[in-house]
């Protein structure tokens, strides 16, 4: 019985060509439009010239033997690095017009930064920061080599992330965006119900609250999925927006599709209003993204990292950004997982509370 | 004696500590056509919505074919077919479609769920209008969609809650003919409305409701004879006014 219920959702979420709109056009305008107004943003901080950065190596500092390979990598990346092992680091900035200093002592680092090149030291952070953690990988094979292994510093092969572009970033964040919000599809559907009492009708019937549940589930997943999938090939093609490896980023949209509507599902399951689903699943989306930082570019994001660790959307835009810029993602994981989880939860609240809310009624 | 399809024993919904429906008996049997008439606020649609297992009762029970239907929800649910006031179908579907969501729900499938889908829409005079959407529907079209709707699982109980309601004669007629068609066909019928020509045509037995309670219950002609006084003339109206009174009532069921 579920399956014609599901099929009499699929043909009442498409004919109402209100929110098919929504879901196609939708994602398509935004991007066009904010893709374009943030490019110039973008640029301010993708356009960093080469620069200069100063640096002083202690003796025993355990990154004597990387320094050339760090010197290397940097110039490759557009930083210039200087040894100046006298005078002090603010003077030497000034002095030499360098966009930041590095004192290397043993076991740590010291990063001075101009106040006249933020966007600089920002990158400059980054850049320590992968060289560090390579290194230290690289070390721990030296200390430690399997038998017969060949010793090869990994710092040697350094794969830094190429450089998002506007329209990518913000394609692939409004598509996320818009996968969360994808229960807007369904509002044609339920609020047929609704205004019909065909609930009423149902529950006259052998169909289980769970039955229902998923009846509508299945459809507004696979109902978003599609118009992702078509608004994803058509920002592809007309705004030229690169996806990656478009096996894994198709798994992490249907997954975050997946969790939005369970997250929309179970919000009407408790409220039965379908005007108050829709502002407390978009608002729930909205503080997601934006504390998640998924609205500034990422590697540039103001927020906490707490915060944006905590945020579904950040691991979702975060792990497509960098299959789109690099094919793989450390994030692919935690996006799908995370997803996994709000899917779970909220299936499981949605049906309790329909049970409780038709218990309540009766 | 006919078989008892529905009894109630003190059946009794309370809100907020107020009887909407108080210490209910009445038995249906088998084969009747079983006329609920009552003003606003008496508890008919609650009293349906019990028996259909849309409200729980606060106190008594219920037994439809036997069996308790919250007990035993899923062994007699497909035996009622439920025809709401509302008009409760789709309008973004097809005729045909509403019917085949509607008759799928008790497990009907494949070229049952087609053969099903079809005579009910050919027992309400919608097989030709199959392929237009219910919202391009007239009023009376709409209820007799909503009625076929509920027929197609067969069901032994049919529960008609005021069907002829803003819709013209032709339309009215054309129901109430179907109802006595599926009485005669085996379906016991409980039927609600406010237009006592209606009820006094079709039902077999009649009771009516106030305040919760049965105050009389009937045949026709016993109704009449409770309250005529030697009046030959008198209507089932008039019956029901004299023994409901004539003060406005203003409840929301």
């Amino acid at each position: 019985m579920i399956r014609y219920l599901m099929k009499n959702n699929f043909k009442l979420m498409f004919r109402n060509t209100w929110s098919i709109v929504v879901m196609l056009l939708g994602p398509i305008l935004v991007i066009a439009v904010l893709s374009s107004a943030f490019t110039e943003l973008l640029k301010s901080y993708e356009g960093v010239d080469e620069f200069a950065i100063g640096y002083r190596m202690e003796e025993d500092s355990i990154m004597q033997e990387y320094i050339e390979i760090l010197v290397d990598e940097g110039r490759k990346n557009g930083i210039s690095f200087h040894d100046y092992p006298q005078g002090e680091p603010l003077d030497v900035m000034e002095r030499n017009g360098l966009a930041g200093f590095v004192e290397f002592s043993k076991e740590e680092y010291v990063i001075y930064k101009s106040a006249d090149y933020e966007v600089e030291c920002i990158t400059l952070e980054y850049f320590l920061g992968r060289v560090m953690s390579e290194s230290v990988k690289g070390y721990l094979e030296v200390m430690c080599p399997a038998d017969n292994a060949e010793v090869e510093l990994p710092v040697s092969q350094l794969d830094f992330m190429p450089s998002v572009n506007a329209k990518d970033y913000y394609g692939i964040a409004y598509i996320v965006y818009f996968c969360w919000c994808g229960m807007i599809c369904a509002t044609g559907m339920l609020s047929s119900e609704k205004k019909y009492g065909i609930e009423r009708k149902f529950q006259v019937s052998n169909i289980s609250n769970t039955q229902m549940y998923i009846a509508k589930l299945v459809p507004i997943t696979l109902t978003v999925f599609g118009g992702m999938g078509i608004a994803t090939v058509v920002s592809a093609v007309l705004l030229d927006i690169h996806w990656g490896n478009i096996l894994l980023s198709s798994v992490i949209v249907f997954m975050m599709i997946f969790a939005g509507s369970a997250l929309g599902m179970m919000i009407y399951s408790i409220s039965n209003n379908l005007a108050i689903t829709m502002i407390a699943l978009f608002s729930i989306v909205w503080v997601f993204g934006f504390f998640g930082g998924s609205f500034e570019t990422y590697m540039y994001s103001s927020m906490p990292e707490i915060s944006k660790q905590m945020s579904p959307i950040y691991h979702g835009t975060r792990a497509l950004v960098e299959l789109s810029c690099m094919g793989q993602s450390e994030y692919v994981g935690s996006a799908i997982v995370y997803s996994l989880a709000i899917v779970v939860v909220c299936f499981t609240i949605g049906i309790l509370a329909g049970a409780v809310r038709k218990r309540g009624r009766a | 004696m006919e078989e008892i399809i529905l009894k109630t024993n003190d059946l009794t919904k309370k809100y907020n500590n107020k009887a909407v429906v108080d210490n209910l008996n009445i038995e249906i049997r088998r084969g009747e056509i079983f006329g609920l008439l009552g003003p606003n606020g008496a508890g008919k649609s609650t009293t349906m919505n019990m028996i259909c297992s849309l409200v729980r009762p606060t106190a008594g029970s219920i037994e439809l074919l036997g069996k308790n239907p919250w007990k035993q929800k899923k062994e007699v649910i497909h035996k009622i077919g439920y025809i709401p006031q509302e008009l409760a179908v789709h309008g973004n579907l097809k005729a045909w479609e509403n019917v085949e969501l509607f008759t799928s729900l008790y497990g009907i499938k494949g070229g049952e769920l087609k053969k099903a889908v079809d005579e009910s829409l050919e027992y309400v005079g919608l097989l030709e209008r199959r392929q237009e959407f219910a919202k391009n529907f007239s009023g009376g079209m709409k209820r007799r969609l909503n009625i076929a709707c509920a027929i197609g699982h067969s069901p032994e109980l049919l529960i008609f809650d005021e069907p002829t309601v803003g819709i013209d004669p032709q339309s009215r007629n054309f129901i109430l003919d179907k109802i006595k068609e599926s009485n005669r066909n085996g379906a016991t019928v409980i039927y609600t409305s406010h237009y006592m020509e209606e009820v006094e045509a079709i039902c077999t037995r009649i009771a009516i409701m106030d305040n919760g309670k049965i105050i009389a219950c009937g045949t026709s002609e016993e109704l009449k004879r409770l309250v005529s006084n030697g009046n030959e003339d008198i209507t089932l109206e008039e019956v029901f006014l004299t023994l409901t009174g004539k003060k406005l009532r203003d409840y929301a069921e």
